[in-house]
């Protein structure tokens, strides 16, 4: 095969259980879930994009001998089309010796209303299906699916934790005989947020331009570009027009993002009076992003977008003109150095946790006074601290 | 008295390991003791204020019930660190596979904080105690009851637990004092219990940090033992907000926050005590207080808890800039 023009994150797609970063759990249950069918027939792999999802399904149909069965969520619209594939497999079970595995991928595509029958259709083969069925979603909890998460073993996917994923990033590199230096690496890890694909086509991005300074163009893809022209727009007009009202519709970014974004820049925008109304109006955006994570009220997205748009910009009375040096978000990025770097204060309280009945956050949080209680040498002895743990106490 | 369990913490060494060493909880420790004295238990929900008892009582039940064997028989798990329901279910799951050891045919699970579940991970856990009903029991201790989905609370006896009186923490104290030779003034008792708003656990931790020191307890010392633990002053914030200067509040308090590992909530807590030590008038306290209030309220209804003190940050700023009215954003 030409892998010339494969993405990499297509190229690298890992295929063999060992290669799965950082999901265990997730393998483990899987390995249960064949070795009982047909207890349950289907399984569910649930996760956020680019965790591993479709090559954990792969990989563990190689490691069981199994040939894999793919239907997608568009498959399920035409009936016939079903029956064809896995009407025969389903009949023919041990004809091959060989056993087979349906993997329905990306079943969020099914929709609820317009593939009714598509939905039926899924859980009609999952009662009877003689093949183990491996299925892979981003949101299980949607509400079209509460049947299917009733008939089936779920089990979710973690994010890739940063460290994984720059190691992955790492081995990459080596393969592909790029160099990066170490830091540049790291950002793209933790502006991948877990997700591997993402971080991969970054890289790859990255690779194919000479200068090393046009990182920091890369770093959310496409996405800053359009980010830094709806900011503009915000922080710099002031009239609530029909584009005012769409500003963020051109941004190609998790709601999540952007409110970090505007977070970042609010200051940078506005002083005094207006940067407090400012932070008001995001203050409530933020309290309609809660309800709607809390309560799924879907149409709260409209006072969470406009206050975020109009709102923010509507505390001027003129419009500003000139040029605004706009920052990237820079938070998510401190919690997780602070997080590296308080590494050992963590494993320190963990024993402690462990030892006292108390939770990890709880001990973190009485850190300065566990401190002086974990002085004595005994008492080290007796939660077994690592030399390393018994520095950083003395040191702190 | 019990024995004392060995161990160099004190919080465990004098954990009270039978009901007749508990202090205070008088009602809730005679209906629990006679649930065990019938050698089977509801689902429990044990809902209190931190340091008053839920986790030691939890512990007392399963020996009482296992006697030897307690530690085969008891899982314990805290929802504050173990946030994925999959985790505590697949814990649960090995957990209850095997049958329990000894006369009692269940084990027990001790859940710890459960009110840090997410509505989805405690559907899960209805289902789940609802599954391994025949085999496991659950203990589940909660600072609010009202966190809890009322079909968990519905399938579960609750009992909420007071603060611990001034008199009944005295006589722990007093306990601990004479087993490791210990002098302590009232004084010095009155400064142990002040720092620590009637949770027990944090007053035998500020004792053993004090007493590391010295045997001889004084109220200098312990107060010298709180302020070194301390976290960070939030004043410094709230200075930089009243002076105007937001980016250098804001990036204070990020820092405070990741360093010291405390939560919105916590930061929420001590700017609301810490309003009243600012040299400003009265009405712009309580103006600030009210706005400390709204800013709790949306901190739990909202997603993210640094947005919300930023925008509390704001009510300080305006407070700097002398307008009373403007504090709460009332235009």
């Amino acid at each position: 095969m030409n892998l010339k023009n494969v993405p990499w994150c297509e190229k690298y797609r890992v295929y063999e259980l060992e290669d799965i970063k950082g999901q265990d759990l997730a393998v483990d249950k899987i390995k249960v879930f064949l070795k009982s069918f047909p207890k349950k027939r289907a399984i569910v792999l649930h996760g956020p994009p680019g965790v591993g999802k479709t090559s954990l399904a792969y990989a563990v149909a190689g490691e069981m001998g199994a040939e894999i069965l793919e239907l997608n969520a568009s498959d399920f619209r035409n009936k016939a089309k079903i029956g064809e594939i896995v009407g025969p497999a389903s009949r023919q079970a041990s004809l091959f010796g060989k056993g087979k595995i349906i993997l329905i991928d990306e079943v969020d595509g099914i929709s609820a209303m317009k593939d009714r029958g598509g939905l039926a259709e899924l859980l009609g083969l999952l009662a009877k299906s003689a093949f183990p069925i491996i299925v892979t979603a981003n949101d299980i909890w949607n509400k079209k699916f509460s049947l299917l998460r009733k008939k089936a073993e779920l089990v979710q996917l973690k994010e890739i934790d940063s460290k994984v994923v720059l190691k992955i990033l790492m081995d990459v590199c080596e393969k592909e005989d790029v160099v990066v230096t170490g830091e540049v690496l790291k950002g793209i890890a933790i502006r991948a947020r877990g997700d591997i694909r993402a971080a991969l086509n970054d890289l790859e991005v990255l690779s194919k331009m000479d200068s090393e300074s046009l990182m920091q163009e890369v770093g959310d893809r496409d996405r800053e570009k359009s980010v830094f022209d709806a900011l503009k727009k915000v922080f710099q007009g002031s009239g609530i027009d029909e584009e005012m009202l769409r500003v963020y519709d051109g941004v190609n970014m998790p709601i999540d993002d952007l409110f970090l974004w505007v977070e970042e820049n609010l200051a940078v925008a506005y002083k005094g009076e207006e940067l407090c109304l400012a932070l008001e109006r995001l203050s409530l955006a933020d309290v309609y992003r809660g309800r709607i994570r809390r309560q799924r009220h879907w149409r709260f997205m409209v006072y969470e977008y406009f206050l975020l748009g109009a709102g923010i910009a509507n505390v001027k009375k003129y419009d500003r003109s000139g040029w605004v040096q706009y920052k990237k978000p820079s938070r998510i990025l401190k919690i997780w150095l602070q997080n590296q770097r308080a590494a050992k204060k963590k494993s320190i309280c963990v024993k402690y946790a462990k030892a006292c009945h108390v939770s990890v956050k709880g001990a973190m949080k009485d850190f300065m006074l566990l401190r002086i209680i974990l002085g004595g040498e005994s008492v080290r002895k007796e939660l077994d601290l690592s030399g390393d743990e018994i520095a950083y106490l003395d040191k702190v | 008295m019990g024995d004392i369990y060995n161990s160099e913490v004190w919080t465990e060494k004098y954990r009270p390991q039978v009901f007749e060493d508990m202090v205070g909880q008088e009602e809730i420790l005679k209906r629990v003791k006679s649930l065990v004295d019938s050698m089977n238990i509801p689902h429990l929900l044990f809902a209190g204020p931190a340091g008053v008892g839920k986790s030691t009582l939890a512990l007392i039940i399963v020996r009482r019930l296992f006697g030897a064997s307690w530690r085969e028989n008891y899982l314990e798990l805290n929802a504050s660190d173990e946030r994925g329901i999959d985790v505590v279910r697949q814990k649960v799951k090995d957990f209850a596979r095997t049958k329990a050891l000894g006369d009692v045919p269940f084990k027990v699970i001790f859940l710890d904080e459960a009110d840090a579940l997410t509505r989805e991970a405690q559907q899960a856990l209805r289902r789940t105690m609802e599954n391994y009903t025949s085999t496991c029991r659950f203990v589940m201790s909660c600072n609010y009851s009202s966190k809890i989905l009322d079909p968990i609370q519905s399938r579960s006896v609750v009992f909420r637990f007071q603060l611990l009186d001034r008199k009944d923490i005295k006589k722990r104290i007093d306990l601990i004092a004479e087993r490791e030779g210990l002098v302590i003034s009232n004084d010095a008792f009155s400064a142990l219990y002040e720092a620590s708003e009637g949770d027990c656990r944090r007053v035998i931790n500020l004792l053993q940090a004090t007493a590391s020191i010295s045997p001889n307890v004084t109220p200098d010392l312990v107060n010298t033992i709180v302020s070194k633990a301390k976290p960070s002053d939030i004043k410094i914030v709230l200075d930089y907000a009243l002076s105007g200067d937001f980016v250098n509040a804001k990036e204070k308090l990020l820092e405070i926050m990741l360093k010291e590992s405390i939560s919105g909530q916590d930061v929420i807590k001590a700017i609301q005590r810490e309003i009243w030590n600012l040299p400003i008038d009265d009405g712009v306290k309580v103006a600030l207080t009210e706005k400390t209030g709204e800013a709790e309220f949306r901190l739990v209804e909202g997603a993210d808890e640094f947005i919300q003190l930023e925008a509390l940050l704001a009510g300080f700023i305006r407070a700097g800039m002398g307008d009373v009215k403007e504090v709460k954003g009332e235009n």
